[in-house]
């Protein structure tokens, strides 16, 4: 039976030098190939999510999971195929156990793999790859089905925008495909700037296709016919990999003048970000495409009646896109058995920070912080204690131990002052001190922020002047007087969602954290031994 | 359309913003980045009011680009939007150690004491970068300033901060400039702006300097009406066509 | 490195005169150039028809760009927050140390330059950098020394040639 060997070459992989494995494997294959006792393929994927144990590889259709391959290890790869796995390259359970199949691998048992549903297993640069396994399907229903009925199958669903407000998706559609006002336009968010998150960039690596195929179907459904992909420059894979995407959909007559011969075109193009943080807030990425400076909007007008050069434009982030084929293909009843009432479906979250197995993590919407954090991530290295997890960037909420058992989902990570964002999901032990992360993120937003409003930009200066006070040992309580009516100004008198959302970090931090502060300005100590003011253990 | 604000019926035009309906109708919304010539900039965050729709959901918007609309009543000067105001000029005036004008009478009517002990050694500035300088020599089409950097570093400036070519020295910007940020100086025939010197030329008439040479060459031009005398001030200039009819 | 005016130009034929491509225009020239030279933003705001203070404000508003010139390699520290809880900074530091350089600057040899970003998406190989469009993750203070080294090797292989 033929052989197909799956390396792994994600830019985590790729990091731990899974090119140099690719090539070593081809070249014994080749050798081995002379005899023919075994036929054997070889295929570059996109991101596994283990990226901390990569580089992987995989052996298929023997279900062997090989992690940290080196180059020197794969004559013996290639030597035991159809023999016995190399037992020293498989993945050690938490029992100490060796384990074949990623799926008696704790990282991957409980996760459920929608989203990245063909990542890891196909080539992301071979567009039969992806057709092979049903891709494009979900565009040719689409091309037979009344816009209306596709809308309503994707509000059936009870989609919601996974770039972190989490707004339902078949409504924003309903709202753009409802104004008689042409052209057009769709935009793909992929200005992934949250620090800590990465689901995005693997998306587009590795199943560009998947993506496309959302955003050619939400174009169907609100009557674009151009659409902008836009991509941080950061991420050189993901955007060589789109392109190739794009180029190859276009070449194969499923995108561009005609799609699948319907009479129907739709002209994609890639925009490659700059590096500013804030456009990825929905007002400021139009007006950077528009070229002008990619700040924030002043008018009180959804980008869904009046969007890119004023007219109807529906903008979603890439993880929101690669669910569409599903809902289409499989029908938004079924996609909606999955998750809690508001909030359906699964979320991609980067695992990362003082966690013993982190990588990217795939589940239902409702399963429990303890679930994410200690049975698929293993809790937390060492002997150290588990201290908080930042959710949604650094505009998100830090939430402590005693919240563990919550449950994942839009409305009630936002009741506990946290919020999904695009599901960055960074743990922090004993020796992180809280008040030294707010005070990161407060400077983070500061440099980040477009620096147009009041409460922002200045607000953002004060409390990162009061913050870098309290760590140096130098804060008072009338400080924190004026942080509580920074954030509250903040919140409430900002111009975009960048500074609405920016006091959350420290509010979080204030709520679940107050000894620290107390700590920091009464005793001038900093438990964790962070702030260089107290005695490091 | 009639819109309550702060109890009173007030008229307004379709597409006016809430700040140009009230100020019309002698409600007092304080601001510093709104001028009635320029699009509303919503940078200041001053003229932030509370909004109530039909349901009774309550909102705090900026009141310089939120549209009129009947379903709403505003409240301009609930104790919420104080408390907001005070932060904001708290945060402007923390910011801006030599107040002035305008920025230092809203100061005193919220109650904003100065308080710069968190600041580091606090630089001489006066720009609150509200934008209208900016707005200002776009809308006259110069552009020879903009909002350069981002975040918390952000300031206004010519290209590379050297003297911009497109400058006219007209002073439009130091003009609308609400703190008197924009150093602009003219003495002995010569003005001075953003590094760059310009000759003023003098009215044939009442011998006050009135424009620069570069400013004048601009108009010229931009101008349709040939007849406009620009060897004339403004004001010189109204007598005079008066005075010969035209 | 300015470009050749005729090589400028071909860059500029790529798109139509329209204000829209004034963002890749301007990566396309820092691509070639490693860096926006003044006369080259000058050129593209005349070629686009935006004033040059816009050109310039945007110049100064993405974070990608530079107005100084840069080493050939800009090493990128990322400093995301994965990366700031695992001490990111020691990687500055070692950077700064065996380089000789502050941020944003370059060393003697115009070879590196370093930078800091906000996240490069490799969370779960922190701390991380970037040098050129490569990689490099979990790194300690004997990792960065190796790849510095390796820098300069290929770079004296190049040299010698």
């Amino acid at each position: 039976m033929k052989k197909t060997i799956l390396v792994c070459c994600g830019t985590g992989c790729i990091a731990g030098g899974s090119l140099a494995v690719a090539a070593a494997l081809k070249e014994k294959i080749s050798e081995l190939n002379a005899d023919a006792a075994v036929e054997t393929g070889i295929k570059q994927t996109g991101c596994n999510g283990f990226c901390e144990h990569g580089p992987i590889v995989k052996i298929m259709p023997d279900d062997i999971s090989y992690y940290r391959v080196r180059v020197k290890d794969t004559a013996e790869i290639i030597g035991n195929l159809g023999k016995k796995p190399v037992e020293r390259l498989l993945y050690r359970d938490d029992a100490g156990k060796r384990v074949k199949s990623q799926m008696e691998n704790p990282f991957y048992a409980t996760q459920k793999k929608l989203v990245l549903r063909n990542i890891g297993d196909i080539d992301p640069g071979n567009i039969n790859d992806y057709i092979f396994r049903g891709g494009y399907e979900a565009l040719k229903k689409a091309l037979s089905t009344p816009p209306e009925d596709i809308i309503s199958e994707v509000e059936k669903s009870g989609l919601r925008g996974r770039g972190g407000a989490g707004f339902p998706t078949g409504r924003k559609w309903r709202i753009a495909a409802g104004y008689d006002n042409f052209p057009k336009y769709v935009i793909m968010n992929g200005d992934e700037g949250d620090p800590g998150a990465f689901m995005d960039r693997s998306i587009l690596e590795g199943d560009p296709h998947s993506v496309l195929e959302g955003i050619a179907i939400c174009a169907l459904a609100i009557g674009a016919s151009e659409g902008f992909l836009y991509i941080r420059e950061e991420y050189p894979l993901a955007l060589r990999n789109v392109k190739k995407a794009l180029a190859d959909a276009e070449n194969a007559g499923i995108l561009g003048d005609s799609i699948f011969n319907s009479g129907k075109s739709l002209h994609l193009s890639v925009v490659r970000g700059g590096g500013a943080f804030v456009c990825g807030e929905s007002t400021a990425m139009i007006t950077s495409i528009e070229g002008g400076i990619g700040q924030p909007r002043a008018k009180y007008l959804y980008p869904t009646e009046q969007g890119l050069w004023n007219k109807p434009t529906v903008m979603n982030n890439v993880e929101t896109f690669s669910n569409i084929p599903l809902i289409i293909g499989d029908g938004g009843a079924k996609f909606a058995e999955i998750g809690t009432e508001n909030s359906k479906g699964t979320k991609v979250f980067a695992l990362v920070g003082k966690i013993r197995r982190s990588g990217l993590v795939e589940v239902p919407m409702g399963t429990t912080l303890r679930e994410i954090i200690f049975d698929i991530g293993g809790g937390i290295p060492g002997e150290r204690r588990f201290k908080a997890v930042q959710i949604g960037g650094p505009s998100g909420g830090c939430l402590p131990e005693s919240l563990l058992d919550v449950s994942v989902d839009f409305d009630t990570l936002l009741s506990y002052g946290a919020m999904m964002g695009s599901g960055g999901m960074i743990v922090m032990d004993e020796r992180t001190c809280m008040v030294e992360v707010a005070k990161y993120n407060v400077e983070f937003l500061a440099k980040e922020c477009c620096g147009t409003c009041v409460p922002c930009r200045e607000g953002l200066r004060k409390l990162l002047d009061i913050l870098t006070k309290i760590c140096g040992g130098t804060g008072d309580n009338a400080d924190l007087e004026m942080v509580e009516s920074i954030c509250e100004a903040l919140k409430e008198t900002s111009r975009c969602g960048l500074g609405k959302t920016a006091a959350n970090p420290v509010l979080t931090s204030l709520k679940y954290f107050p000894g620290e502060y107390e700590e920091h300005i009464a005793q001038k100590r900093c438990k964790a031994g962070v702030c260089g003011m107290g005695e490091a253990k | 359309m009639n819109i309550q604000i702060d109890g009173k019926t007030c008229i307004a035009e379709p597409g006016e913003s809430i700040l140009e309906t009230a100020r019309r109708n002698n409600i007092d919304i304080p601001s510093l980045c709104h001028h009635e010539a320029l699009p509303g900039l919503a940078c200041c965050r001053l003229c932030v009011v509370e909004i109530e729709d039909a349901t009774g959901n309550r909102l705090v918007v900026a009141s310089c680009v939120y549209p009129v609309a009947e379903s709403v009543t505003v409240y301009t000067n609930t104790e919420k939007i104080k408390k907001h105001r005070r932060t904001n000029l708290t945060l402007l005036a923390g910011h801006v150690p030599e107040v002035k004008g305008v920025l230092l009478a809203y100061c005193r009517e919220y109650g904003v004491i100065r308080d710069d002990s968190h600041m580091k050694a606090v630089v001489k500035e006066k720009c609150i970068l509200c934008g209208l300088c900016v707005t200002a020599c776009e809308a006259l089409g110069n552009s020879a300033i903009q909002m350069a950097m981002r975040g918390i570093d952000r300031v206004v400036a010519p290209p590379f901060n050297e003297p911009s070519l497109n400058c006219i020295g007209c002073a439009s910007c130091a003009r609308v400039c609400p703190t008197d940020a924009i150093d602009c100086e003219s003495v002995s025939g010569n003005r001075k702006i953003w590094g760059k010197t310009f000759s003023l030329v003098k009215c044939a008439a009442c011998g006050e300097p009135y424009a620069t040479v570069d400013e004048l060459d601009w108009l010229k031009g931009k101008l349709l009406d040939t007849e406009l005398n620009l060897a004339y001030c403004p004001n010189c200039r109204r007598r005079v066509s008066v005075n010969t009819g035209k | 490195m300015i470009l050749p005016r005729e090589r400028l130009l071909e860059l500029f034929q790529a798109y139509p005169r329209d204000r829209r491509y004034a963002l890749p225009l301007l990566q396309d020239i820092q691509k070639q150039c490693g860096y926006l030279p003044k006369e080259h933003i000058i050129e593209a705001a005349g070629y686009l028809g935006v004033p040059l203070s816009r050109i310039y404000a945007m110049a100064t508003y993405y974070r990608s760009f530079s107005l100084e010139p840069r080493g050939k390699y800009v090493i990128k520290v990322c400093d995301g927050t994965a990366c700031h809880i695992k001490d990111s900074k020691n990687v500055l530091e070692t950077l700064k140390g065996l380089l000789c350089v502050g941020v944003g600057g370059m060393d003697k040899d115009g070879l590196f330059s370093v930078e800091t970003v906000n996240c490069l998406g490799a969370c779960a190989l922190a701390p991380v950098m970037m040098i050129g469009e490569e990689y490099f993750g979990k790194l300690t203070e004997e990792s960065i020394t190796e790849i510095l080294e390796g820098f300069r090797k290929r770079e004296a292989v190049v040299a010698g040639i």
